[in-house]
């Protein structure tokens, strides 16, 4: 039924009608922009944080004292390294330095040279350094954030950190890091283990943590209840309780802003219907004429609901284009701050493209429900226009 | 065969400003038959002519075309009825502007056509017929008042009905055209339609082509 | 706190928007319902005509939306298994509160019934003077209670979806674990195999025949036996795992969201396969499209279930 005809004179309507429809259109392509490159954002976040902690350890271990993590046994690993299912077990040492100047914490990291590294991209990178020019002199490879913190006090050769016990250590600046996943690692400092022992105040026989490695998945509630087992007061994080709790975090966080929209987008509903209710005299008219030359209801409904659909879904296809380009091209100014916060380095970030077909159809779901229902009523009012009309 | 009987129609039934626009109403029409409805406006032969067409539904009586009771039918069969026997010519020739007369012409065959092939053939004949192919791709804003009328004419026509409806036909023409469109009339009665024409125009008084003259006044045939 | 998450939200806003759409039908159905004369020819009748079109309108643009939000259902219930803990894929949450699957059964009735009404509805249009213009509005005020109980139940169970505690996985729901036959009738997989080809061939032939309540019946019990089947069977060579029994899984992105193909061509087969002797009750008359569409869907469905197995054996020479 539909023909080439049908299709002329259905977008003519929209052309003649295009006062009626600009302001729509407008409206609904700034509403989609709004949810959608929120939306976008923080699907992209949370797939970026999820990549980088897919390449994380599969335990954590830390010892609790009084309700606080301190520093925990390496001698812990000898007992740890023997339960059934690890492939390895690692110490790690690491944590925050406040840099004075600017107050703002650094992540400083240790890395043993020698040893199977904690992440996958740590791997890459120490099999890409030169190990003897590294260890020459007291080093450390930088992010980018700390790169910008320490050339903003041309310290562009060397830094000197203090010690707890305010003894000094001048530390050579031998690279910066190009980060994959700046959002993890533009705060790090990465310097050899013993170093960054010295610096942070961590005893030869401790570290910050111990981590696990449990290739199969199915063995881990298994793993976890031995470790548990094993030693009093400590603290057993699960990589997939990360997992969750990071879906958790950044789903949760859009769905505040899900709530808010949902006002906005009631908004637009009643505006919606408000103006498509407006019926003038031509609208009349035209209407009548068309059920003279035989059109039924049914038909005028098709033809009207086509009409609004085709406003509608360009406005969506539109909305959602431009929101992809401020997410992904221009990353997403202001929007960022609000989802990264400033806790760490505020530095630029890019986003890795990521949509999927689920959340389409979730903004798809968001939008066009409310907008076809706010167009149902005026659309059968419409097409319920006596067709006498036509004679006047 | 158009057959009305007992057929009434009131306006706001029911409530303070019900106005009774045609009472008692027995008419039969037999084929190819052309049959003018004279009376001043508001007498009711515009009413009488959308109940024809099932555009409006009477308060009571029966209409029949064809042996086919059509007055109670739902509007999807009403429309379909509408679109196989009836073609409509408006005062105001009811073109829309901005298309095409072509286009104009196609809507009719939008709801019933499938193939486009078919509908330009369908188009081309009917345009032929009402004299009109060489303005085909103009939009209809640009044509005269004359010309105008002619599209309208071929849009009546295009899906082939075999009654056809002028609501005042000649009231937005000159003489000229108007007198044209008499000689049109003739080339209907030609093909075989059966004609209504509701006018008060005098110029279809005591005209050869038509065969039957019926006053209307107050919504009672006299 | 699980009914912050994105897609809850929008699941339900869209849920509400239509369970208002439904009402507006439902006090319009209401009022069309006990004034309708289609022989009168007064002003009301005329009024009321016009109003169905409103109710038909809304009920057809909602229950298209509805037809949507089945499978946007099962997609939200598995994404939420990323945030309630234990779960790997829908089958934890749906099973971690005891509204889960009778909400899943419900929605499933619901869309039946829908598109039982959606046929109903285009044969009364095409027909002069709306013969089962009444059955249709039964129908939807059906429909319609079962839409609100359906949505009482979408918020206790979502409310209810633990966040803390952690709920079983598919390989405990369905028994890879636990023992013991989760088959009905104490059936082994070869004897559902074999009745699910029987039944499918049943289906086939009774179709080809035009028998409607033979093709029903067989139907029906090749809807049941195909739900076990592809759990306990077809399922292990889409996984390619023999322990892993889940219908949920399937529809994760790492199997091509398969599962969405596999269970809508079993649901529409069925769905025509039953509603055809249904309808028929109703208007007297074969809707021959129907038992077509259902043979189409149901061999759709057959194939591509097959299709995994042979290609697993192709591939590993042997069978699971």
């Amino acid at each position: 039924m539909p023909n080439k005809v049908f299709f002329n004179f259905l977008f003519l309507l929209i052309f003649r009608h295009r006062s009626k429809h600009i302001a729509i259109f407008i409206i609904s392509t700034l509403v989609v922009i709004l949810f959608s490159s929120v939306m976008l954002l923080s699907h992209a976040i949370e797939q970026d944080a999820q990549a980088s902690l897919s390449a994380q350890p599969d335990f954590i271990i830390q010892k609790m004292h009084a309700g606080r993590a301190v520093e925990t046994p390496v001698e812990w690993l000898d007992e740890l390294s023997e339960i059934e299912g690890v492939s390895s077990a690692l110490p790690r040492v690491y944590g925050s330095y406040f840099y004075t100047p600017n107050a703002e914490y650094f992540t400083l990291v240790g890395i043993d040279l020698f040893d199977r590294q904690i992440s996958e991209s740590l791997e890459r990178l120490v099999k890409d350094l030169d190990v003897k020019d590294f260890l020459a002199q007291p080093s450390m490879i930088i992010g980018s954030g700390v790169k910008t913190h320490l050339d903003k006090f041309y310290y562009k050769e060397h830094y000197t950190f203090r010690t707890p016990a305010r003894e000094k250590r001048e530390v050579s600046i031998y690279d910066s890091l190009l980060s994959e996943t700046n959002i993890v690692s533009s705060d790090m400092i990465l310097m050899e283990e013993s170093l960054a022992r010295d610096i942070l105040g961590v005893d030869e026989e401790l570290s910050t943590d111990l981590v696990l490695y449990v290739p199969n998945e199915l063995e881990h509630d298994n793993v976890k209840e031995k470790i548990i087992l094993l030693f009093n007061n400590i603290r057993v994080i699960e990589k997939e309780e990360l997992s969750t709790a990071y879906a958790q975090m950044f789903n949760y966080k859009g769905g505040l802003f899900l709530l808010l929209y949902m006002v906005v987008l009631m908004t637009f509903i009643l505006i919606l219907y408000q103006r498509y209710s407006m019926i003038s005299s031509s609208d009349k008219k035209e209407i009548g004429i068309l059920r003279a030359l035989g059109w039924s209801v049914n038909m005028v409904i098709r033809l009207k609901i086509m009409e609004s659909l085709i406003v509608g879904l360009s406005a969506f296809v539109l909305g959602i284009l431009l929101a992809y380009g401020y997410v992904f091209y221009l990353d997403a100014p202001l929007l960022s701050e609000i989802f990264l916060g400033n806790a760490n380095l505020s530095n630029k970030i890019t986003f890795n493209h990521s949509v999927d077909f689920g959340l389409l159809t979730l903004l798809f779901l968001f939008f066009m429900a409310p907008y076809i229902s706010a167009v149902l009523i005026p659309v059968w009012r419409i097409a319920i226009t006596d067709p006498l009309e036509a004679m006047k | 065969m158009i057959k009305i009987e007992h057929l009434n129609k009131i306006f706001n039934e029911n409530r303070s400003n019900a106005y009774v626009a045609l009472k008692d109403i027995n008419l039969h029409i037999k084929p190819a038959q052309t049959v003018v409805i004279k009376g001043v406006s508001g007498s009711g032969k515009s009413t009488l002519l959308s109940i024809i067409a099932t555009l409006i539904k009477p308060s009571s009586g029966s209409l029949m075309v064809d042996e086919q009771m059509i007055a109670k039918l739902p509007d999807t069969h009403a429309s379909h009825f509408r679109n196989v026997h009836i073609g409509f010519i408006f005062q105001a020739f009811n073109l829309f502007d901005e298309l095409s007369v072509k286009d104009n012409v196609a809507m009719p065959l939008i709801v019933s056509e499938n193939r486009q092939e078919r509908i330009d053939k369908k188009v081309l004949e009917a345009m032929e017929l009402a004299n009109i192919t060489h303005k085909k791709d103009q939009s209809v804003h640009n044509l005269s008042g004359g010309e105008k009328q002619r599209c309208a004419i071929a849009r009546a026509l295009v899906h082939n009905p075999h009654i056809i409806l002028c609501d005042e036909p000649t009231a937005n023409l000159d003489r000229e055209n108007s007198l044209k469109f008499i000689e049109i009339l003739k080339s209907f009665k030609a093909l075989g339609k059966t004609v209504v024409i509701a006018t008060h125009d005098p110029l279809f008084d005591n005209l050869e082509s038509v065969d039957r003259t019926i006053l209307i006044e107050d919504g009672k045939i006299r | 706190m699980i009914l912050l998450s994105n897609e809850v939200i929008i699941f339900l806003f869209v849920e509400s928007l239509l369970l208002l759409l439904l009402s507006i039908a439902f006090i319009n159905t209401l009022s069309i319902y006990s004034k309708w004369d289609f022989n009168a020819s007064t002003s009301l009748q005329y009024r009321l005509e016009k109003r169905a079109y409103l109710v038909v309108l809304i009920i057809v643009v909602s229950l298209g939306f509805k037809i949507l939000l089945l499978p946007y259902f099962s997609f939200m219930i598995d994404q939420l298994s990323a945030m309630v803990p234990g779960a790997m894929c829908g089958a934890g949450v749906l099973s971690s509160n005891e509204y889960g699957s009778t909400l899943l059964s419900l929605k499933v009735v619901t869309l039946f019934l829908t598109g039982a009404w959606l046929i109903l509805n285009s044969e009364d249009i095409k027909a002069p003077a709306y013969p089962y213009f009444k059955i249709k509005l039964l129908l939807f005020i059906m429909i319609y209670l079962l839409v609100v109980f359906e949505s009482a139940l979408d918020i206790l169970y979502l409310i209810n979806i633990p966040t803390g505690a952690p709920v079983a996985c598919c390989s405990s729901i369905y028994g890879a674990i636990t023992g013991g036959s989760p088959l009905p009738f104490n059936l082994d997989i070869t004897r559902i195999l074999i009745l699910f080809y029987l039944f499918y061939l049943l289906s086939v032939v009774s179709s080809l025949a035009r028998y409607s309540f033979l093709n029903t019946v067989a139907n029906l019990l090749f809807l049941y036996i195909a739900y076990f089947a592809v759990v306990y069977f077809f399922g292990t060579y889409i996984y390619e795992l023999p322990t892993h029994q889940c219908p949920f899984c399937m529809l994760q992105a790492e199997y091509y969201y398969v599962g969405y193909v596999i269970w809508g061509t079993l649901f529409l087969g069925s769905f025509f396969g039953i509603s055809a002797f249904i309808l028929k009750l109703i208007i007297k008359r074969e809707l021959s499209y129907m038992y077509r569409l259902s043979l189409v869907f149901n061999t759709l469905f057959v194939s591509l279930v097959s299709v995994y197995v042979l290609v697993f054996y192709l591939k590993n020479g042997v069978l699971l």
